[in-house]
């Protein structure tokens, strides 16, 4: 079996409840992260880095001083095109690779060897500004590693109204031979069930118990979610009810094999390891990592795997967020997948 | 982020500071996890002991400029940076009673990737207005 290169990390997005009421400061996330033995670090442009998108020179110097201290890497520099610019007008084809231009050019101060970008919801399409943006992504040597996350379907099998395809982005692959595009796959495309944490949320908040569990059933045998939200429909549903069918429309496709990320395991730059809730067995509840890392193991796959924390939303109305215990725990998890 | 800690303490008072009030101010931290461009501010909503402001009593500030909510959509480069206080008047004379008051603020973003338009950010906090 050939030797592991995965390399673990944190989206410090993970920390975000702890950044924000003052808990933790930048120090302290990247102090967390290298206290479990990981290296990578990704950041939210617009959440952690002051005056985006251009912040002072002594600030970027103080960032690398921290990569230094804490023996860690900048692993990928997640940003955001607005497209829909607030809902009054769309923004132009060279607005976005304008946009996508100065974040190349921040990711190249911060040492990122790629970003992230979001591409808003199909306003422009997202290959057009792909393809006129590659050719500063080769100048600038930074990646775009497009995001495969939920609600995504790797082949043609997952149905529904919300479900993104992979296929126009390989034949732009093969038809430009591109060295700087490819892809972030997020865990959250494996998950098999609905994560409890939801579902508990509206329960919680007075979802109907047969309703959750219809939801949470007809999730799991990889039914269409807009068939689900419409089956919902008839069951008298109250608001909560409603919420919760059109929030699982989000996650999935439970039907997507792990196996299929062979097909593209060349293009993958960057991995989002999505979790929503670890238990104390250190499984995720919802997605099945024994499989799915292994799958990146024997492609070769030699980035960072990069905890992504999204559980809190769902729990902190009703507990304490402790958002390094949800990390740490992922990562006792993927050093016992990956061998290390 | 929960949202007891989104409307501030600090900054909650009428205005002017001395003389008559002709309003009162309160700052606010996003919902969102990141800051925007002011551009993508749908607006706030401003709810105090039952009673609900007009969009065109409120103003916002942010990076040190004060904008009517209508004014936004022109904006272009301004952000509110994530974390930053906002600062929203409202414009209503005589500003507010010293006291306790429940303050309930909704925060409104457009943002892009988002199938659910607008995104709504609720918070709601009792706090105590002194002058």
């Amino acid at each position: 079996m050939a030797k592991n290169q995965c390399k673990r990390g944190v989206t410090l997005y993970s920390y975000q409840e702890e950044y924000y009421t003052g808990a933790m400061t930048l120090e302290d996330c990247v102090a967390e992260v290298a206290s479990m033995g990981a290296e990578g670090v990704e950041v939210i442009a617009e959440e952690m880095v002051p005056n985006y998108p251009d912040p002072p020179e002594s600030w970027v110097k103080q960032w690398h001083g921290l990569m230094a201290k804490y023996h860690t890497k900048p692993a990928c520099l997640d940003t955001f095109v607005d497209l829909s610019q607030g809902g009054h007008r769309n923004m132009t084809l060279p607005e976005a690779v304008e946009t996508l231009a100065t974040q190349f050019k921040l990711a190249k101060r911060m040492g990122f060897p790629a970003v992230r970008p979001s591409l808003g919801r199909d306003q422009l399409d997202p290959i057009a500004i792909v393809e006129k943006a590659l050719p500063e992504a080769e100048r600038t040597n930074v990646k775009i590693a497009l995001e495969l996350h939920a609600p995504t379907s790797l082949t043609s099998k997952g149905k529904g109204s919300r479900m993104q395809y992979i296929d126009r982005y390989m034949e732009l692959l093969s038809k430009t031979k591109a060295t700087h595009f490819g892809f972030t796959p997020d865990m959250g495309i494996f998950a098999r069930r609905l994560p409890r944490v939801m579902l508990n949320y509206y329960l919680r908040h007075g979802a109907h118990e047969k309703t959750v569990q219809y939801i949470d059933t007809a999730f799991q045998n990889g039914a269409n979610t807009d068939e689900i939200a419409a089956e919902v429909a008839k069951m008298n549903p109250n608001g909560q009810d409603q919420r919760c069918a059109a929030v699982a429309s989000g996650y999935g496709w439970r039907g997507n094999d792990p196996k299929e990320l062979q097909q593209i395991m060349p293009y993958i730059y960057n991995i989002h390891g999505k979790f929503y809730e670890m238990t104390e067995e250190l499984t995720e509840y919802s997605i099945p990592y024994e499989e799915v890392v292994p799958v990146l193991m024997a492609g070769g796959y030699d980035g960072y795997i990069n905890s992504e924390y999204e559980g809190q939303r769902w729990t902190q109305d009703a507990t304490e967020t402790d958002s390094c215990e949800e990390i740490r725990r992922h990562h006792v998890m993927l050093k016992r997948i990956l061998g290390v | 982020m929960s949202g007891d800690h989104n409307i501030l303490e600090k900054g909650f008072k009428n205005v002017p500071a001395n003389g008559r009030a002709t309003g009162f101010q309160l700052a606010v931290k996003t919902g969102y996890y990141r800051g925007v461009y002011a551009n993508l501010i749908e607006g706030f909503e401003v709810t105090v002991d039952g009673t609900t402001f007009q969009r065109n009593q409120i103003r916002l500030t942010i990076g040190g400029h004060t904008y009517a909510l209508d004014k936004l959509a022109d904006l272009k480069h301004v952000r509110w940076q994530w974390l930053e206080p906002a600062i929203l008047t409202v414009h209503t004379p005589g500003g507010l009673t010293p006291g306790l008051h429940d303050v309930r603020v909704t925060e409104l973003l457009r943002i892009s990737y988002m199938p659910v338009q607008p995104s709504v950010y609720s918070f709601r906090r009792r706090l105590t207005l002194v002058k």
